[in-house]
């Protein structure tokens, strides 16, 4: 049984669609917005008013007076694209709504009832809308606040980073041309004199927008700084998305083997149930009394069957162990042995079974048929499983021939019989575990379906190939090829 | 022995043996089938008055399908049908919740194997008196 607690929900590792993590960092962006708002009003403040800088603080407040209603159109018309994807009409109650939507949407990053057909194109758009003005904003702060003798410059990267993360590589060194364009515009117009200079007085001793080479030096600084962190962000944020992109893949391939897992548990113990509930009904008759006299003939008729399903049991669970076990082990004891030897035991340990069908069970090796690298047990054990069913399936008085052939580097073994055959449609699936031709399943209704799973493993595990030939009524021919001597 | 008579259809003989067995303690008369072929035969040689069937003979939707024949002939409409399984683990579906649906799973009992006698003989009273209670139609 699953149990809830150790197994996470399958929709953790859910990829959040592209649209919806645009409009995430949207809000996102806008959320840190108001803390720049605040950011810069309580440092021009305490710049000017405590520390006694000199800065145009007037300017300064009306930048972050812009901020705010531009920050507040940022917030409506992410809103109103939200609205007109979800086609709602736009009431007084909806008006409410869709605040009370934006504030938790902005404080809490609490994505609910999301339309996922918001157009991420127009989120997209939104987002280098806002990086712009940020940059024409901050350029203009930068301007009334010292221009290059203000430390704030590199904020400018903040914004390259953010446009990594959630733009186009493309679209992100635009952002950083631009903000290069901005800053180097605003150094040559002061240093030009084209525009006035607000030293700052108090924090640097004097005014540095005619030193020429610290203005080249800070404009190549900041010039290379920008483009390295569009670069290195980009990066990083090309590899997390591989990295992700992996682990989703390779979560997806642990859920599927998790349910082929359970979907063979519940095939085995469906197998075991039924074997049980069969054997357990015949012996509650018995104990019951409900089967005649004690010693009678029907009461011993149950208790035969119980017993014979009891030995069927006890052959599956025995076959199911024995592939759970080669398939754990993953070499097998590879020796030098005799495939004559084997070829011969494996005909003489299925004789009796033959006879009993009088079925003729010819058996031609090759002279040259000698030695091979393997293990012998499980060699003699897949030639007796393809004896024993081609014995199985073959009507009385038919014949059953194996033949080995020696070629330079395998052998090729080749089991043939006149039997039910296997129909042409389920030809593939016969090697499949579990799986029993429907013709097959007519003759014995409670075969394992696991005989030839083991074969395939065997030979699999020898690097040989199998393959069958077959003609429904007619018979069934199994070949395969053994390699003589490759060390696995 | 009248009881009431009975059709077996189920491709597992040693289970029929033992149903016959428990059944015919009770008197009622068995019949048995081995496959949907089978079972068709022996309802159209002699009506039973109550049907014990396995949801998979040789292929997995035998039993639902025979289920749903035997609704849709007017003929046999009548006879409750009692299925009996142990296949529901492998399907991975609770037959029990759909039982009775006449789309999907048209029978008028479900239980799974292995079947306790008293449940079994209780549930097999019960779809008989009511079949004799309102006649035609279930």
């Amino acid at each position: 049984m699953r149990s809830e607690i150790s197994c996470p929900g399958r929709l953790d590792m859910e990829p959040v669609p592209e649209n919806i993590r645009l409009l995430k960092g949207a809000y996102w962006l806008a959320k840190l917005r108001w803390i720049a708002i605040v950011y810069v009003v309580v440092g021009t403040y305490v710049a000017h008013r405590v520390l006694g800088v000199g800065l145009n603080e007037g300017a300064l407040y009306v930048i972050a007076g812009l901020l705010v209603v531009y920050n507040t159109a940022v917030l409506v018309l992410l809103n109103r694209l939200m609205q007109a994807d979800h086609q709602v009409p736009c009431r007084a109650s909806n008006k409410i709504a869709s605040l009370y939507n934006m504030i938790v949407w902005v404080w809490f990053n609490r994505f609910t009832n999301i339309d996922p057909r918001v157009s991420g194109q127009a989120v997209k758009r939104i987002i280098n809308l806002q990086i712009c003005t940020d940059l024409l904003l901050l350029t203009a702060l930068l301007h009334f606040s010292g221009g290059i003798e203000n430390p704030l410059v590199f904020y400018f990267i903040f914004h390259m980073i953010i446009a990594s993360i959630l733009l186009s590589m493309r679209e992100s060194y635009l952002q950083a041309t631009f903000a290069v364009c901005l800053f180097g515009l605003l150094v040559l117009l002061e240093y030009k004199g084209f525009i006035g200079h607000y030293c700052l007085t108090g924090f640097v001793s004097t005014c540095l927008r005619q030193e020429k080479l610290y203005v080249l030096g800070m404009f190549f600084v900041f010039t290379t700084g920008v483009y390295l962190a569009v670069y290195m962000a980009n990066y990083i944020a090309i590899r997390l998305k591989h990295t992700e992109y992996a682990y989703r893949q390779a979560n997806l391939m642990l859920q599927e083997k998790d349910r082929i897992k359970d979907q063979y548990v519940l095939r085995v113990t469906h197998d075991i149930k039924g074997h049980l509930a069969t054997i357990q009904s015949c012996l509650a008759a018995v104990v019951d009394r409900l089967a005649g006299p004690a010693g009678g003939a029907q009461e011993a008729d149950l208790i035969h069957r119980a017993y014979r399903r009891a030995v069927k049991l006890t052959d599956f669970v025995k076959e199911l162990l024995r592939l759970t076990q080669m398939r754990l082990t993953d070499k097998s004891e590879m020796a030098l042995f005799s495939l004559r030897e084997a070829l011969d035991s494996a005909v003489a340990g299925v004789q009796l079974q033959a006879q009993e069908k009088s079925i003729t069970l010819d058996s031609n090796i090759d002279s040259s048929v000698k030695e091979m690298l393997g293990d012998r047990l499980s060699i003699e054990e897949m030639l007796t499983n393809l004896l024993q069913n081609a014995i199985r399936y073959t009507p009385e008085k038919g014949s059953v021939s194996l033949a080995a052939r020696n070629n330079q580097d395998d052998v090729l073994v080749e089991i043939a019989d006149t039997g039910i055959g296997i129909p042409e449609a389920e030809q593939s699936r016969i090697f499949d575990e579990f799986y029993r031709a429907t013709n097959a399943r007519k003759i014995e209704r409670d075969g394992t379906g696991l005989g030839l799973s083991i074969v395939r493993l065997i030979v699999e595990r020898h690097h040989g190939e199998i393959e069958v030939e077959s003609k429904e009524g007619s018979g069934t021919r199994f070949k395969i090829r053994l390699p003589k001597g490759r060390l696995s | 022995m009248g009881n009431g008579r009975i059709l077996i259809v189920d491709d597992d003989p040693d289970f029929v043996a033992v149903m016959k067995v428990v059944l015919e303690s009770e008197r009622y008369t068995v019949a048995a089938a081995c496959d949907r072929e089978q079972g068709m035969d022996k309802i159209q040689a002699d009506k039973p008055d109550l049907i014990i069937m396995d949801v998979m003979m040789s292929t997995w939707s035998d039993g639902f399908e025979m289920s749903r024949d035997l609704k849709q002939d007017p003929r046999y409409q009548d006879i409750p049908i009692l299925m009996l399984t142990g296949v529901q683990e492998k399907a991975g579906i609770s037959f029990k919740s759909t039982a009775g649906d006449p789309q999907w799973l048209p029978v008028n009992g479900f239980l799974d194997k292995p079947v306790e006698r008293e449940v079994l003989l209780d549930e097999v009273r019960n779809l008989l008196s009511r079949k004799t209670r309102h006649g035609a139609g279930t």
